[in-house]
């Protein structure tokens, strides 16, 4: 199959339509769509656009009514739905978590079924929640009901994981739990995923989350037409139509700079003065921003000098210019 | 005579209409159980088998016992062929019903979830949804047991096995000697069978049961 590495490969979505029998309109109507290998691409919308149906099309828990599937080059339609399926890896909102099973038997369930031997299946559950940071001691051989929300979010990434598949699914993964865990668990992710680069679909309706986590951003509307598809800096400086406009909110401008590092501006060498606020250098802009405010200063001291609200202003203004470009020679 | 000096002098006969009233009921049990599942699984998901099942079930428990077995004489015979056609048929729907509530009772997400990975139907079926819906199947067949064991005392009408034929003895020769020792017998053998057969099936649901469903958060 389309796993020999377990690094991303390339997903194509061409002509994809899902009409359910009895419905006007279809679900997902002819949808196009390149997803480079490696990269985590959002699909973001309202519930109901459809977003979820495009997803569960490429591991065919949803048949398509008509288009095409490649998965690095292999045509998906073609394949034995449950073969293919162990070869995807799927997380989902709620979970679902086998309650009858313990944590090791629930990760262990797809190396299970692609035959691997009892000790590969151990060491690999071990390694996994380690990677999720749950102590394998502990955790292994617990049951789902004896685990916090957050914690069980965990094990169901670490269980999709599995099998070490190129390319994973993921349904509003960290959609069930409260604020401070999800943040917590987005940024884990955010590390995870710089490591193991897969592919990974990620639906969700939360913009923010978009902006986070994605590499590129799908924003989908009714029928899961795609209104725009380009990286987080690009859709929020240059939105393609005011539905985009809208789903971005008021405050693009301060997205953006949540998105850009104090590091990645270059600081003025001029000696930091005795009583300016403190920040560090993987701080964001936004965060910079935040804390000249709270203190009723114009500039901040970073580890590399000193960072002026002119320089902010100047990295979201150059940036802006930059970027028009790229969009408009991408069309 | 009085009641225990009766139980002692017709013990054999009592133990042998216990034992098989214990095996009748057991037999219909395990035919129903083995079919009423089978039936569940094919009901749950499809809207018309599953009406058309739980009414037919349903169907056959408003017929009075009394008339079921009398009614299956020309066709099955007299004693065990007839006690054990109504028996089985009775102990349907709570078997049917547990069934199809159990497994439309599972959590959507796990089902989903456990497709996404790649489990057949088959697989899904037997490693996920009966474990987790088994609970509550088992708590239909146990409530089918307990009904069955009421009704075979009945079957003594239609000269079939167990207890039936003390309390009917009894009952018939009311004032006459051993009558009431004969009736008390019986009844009190029922009791007996029917706490023994709710201790088996405590055991049972305890045994198999798995142990991630019985732990507390």
């Amino acid at each position: 199959m389309f796993d020999r590495d377990t690094e991303g490969v390339r997903i194509e979505l061409r002509s994809l339509t899902k009409h359910y029998p009895g419905q006007p309109a279809p679900a997902v109507d002819n949808v196009t769509l390149d997803i480079p290998a490696g990269e985590l691409v959002v699909f973001v919308g309202p519930s109901g656009c459809g977003k979820t149906t495009t997803m569960k099309m490429i591991n065919r828990l949803v048949e398509p009514t008509s288009g095409e599937i490649r998965i690095g080059g292999q045509d998906v339609l073609s394949l034995d739905p449950d073969q293919l399926r162990r070869h995807i890896g799927y997380a989902i909102q709620q979970v679902g978590l086998f309650p009858h099973q313990t944590i090791a038997q629930n990760i262990g369930l797809v190396p299970n079924l692609l035959g691997w031997t009892a000790d590969r299946i151990s060491a690999r559950v071990d390694e996994l929640l380690s990677l999720v940071n749950l102590e394998p001691s502990a955790f292994r051989d617990r049951y789902p009901r004896q685990l916090s929300g957050g914690q069980q979010q965990r094990v169901g990434v670490a269980r999709a994981l599995a099998a070490d598949p190129p390319v994973m699914l993921m349904d509003e993964p960290f959609g069930a739990t409260d604020p401070i865990t999800r943040e917590h668990l987005q940024n884990e992710f955010v590390k995870l995923q710089k490591q193991l680069r897969k592919t990974i679909i990620f639906v969700t309706h939360d913009f923010e989350e978009a902006i986070k986590l994605g590499d590129r951003i799908a924003v989908l509307r009714e029928g899961s037409h795609i209104a725009q598809y380009d990286t987080p800096a690009a859709i929020l400086a240059d939105p393609a139509d005011d539905y985009v406009a809208n789903f971005i909110g008021q405050d693009a401008t301060l997205k953006r700079l949540a998105l850009m590092r104090v590091s990645e501006v270059p600081a003025t060498e001029s000696p930091a003065g005795p009583g300016l606020p403190q920040v560090s250098a993987d701080a964001s802009l936004r965060e910079a921003l935040d804390t000249m405010i709270a203190h009723g200063a114009d500039r901040c001291s970073t580890p590399a000098g000193v960072l002026t609200y002119a320089a902010l202003c100047e990295a979201v203004g150059t940036r802006s210019g930059e970027q028009e470009d790229v969009v408009s020679s991408d069309r | 005579m009085n009641f225990s000096e009766y139980v002692v002098s017709r013990w054999d006969t009592l133990s042998l209409a216990a034992a098989e009233h214990a095996l009748v009921v057991g037999i219909a049990i395990a035919i129903a159980t083995v079919a009423g599942v089978g039936i569940g699984l094919l009901a749950y998901d499809a809207p018309k088998v599953r009406s058309t099942s739980v009414a037919i079930s349903a169907g056959i428990l408003t017929v009075p016992s009394l008339a079921l077995l009398t009614l299956l004489i020309p066709i099955v015979g007299l004693g065990w062929g007839s006690t054990l056609v109504s028996l089985t048929a009775y102990a349907f729907l709570p078997i049917i019903r547990n069934t199809v509530t159990g497994m439309r009772g599972l959590d959507a997400a796990t089902v989903e979830a456990g497709r996404g990975m790649g489990l057949s139907r088959t697989r899904l079926l037997l490693r996920v949804q009966l474990p987790l819906a088994w609970p509550l199947i088992l708590t239909g067949v146990r409530i089918s047991a307990q009904m069955l064991i009421g009704i075979a005392a009945i079957a003594a009408v239609v000269d079939g096995p167990g207890l039936g034929t003390q309390i009917f003895e009894g009952l018939s020769r009311l004032g006459s000697v051993n009558s009431l020792n004969a009736t008390l017998a019986g009844t009190l053998g029922i009791v007996v069978i029917a706490i023994l057969f709710d201790l088996f099936f405590f055991a049972v649901r305890y045994i198999t049961t798995p142990r991630g469903l019985r732990v507390r958060p």
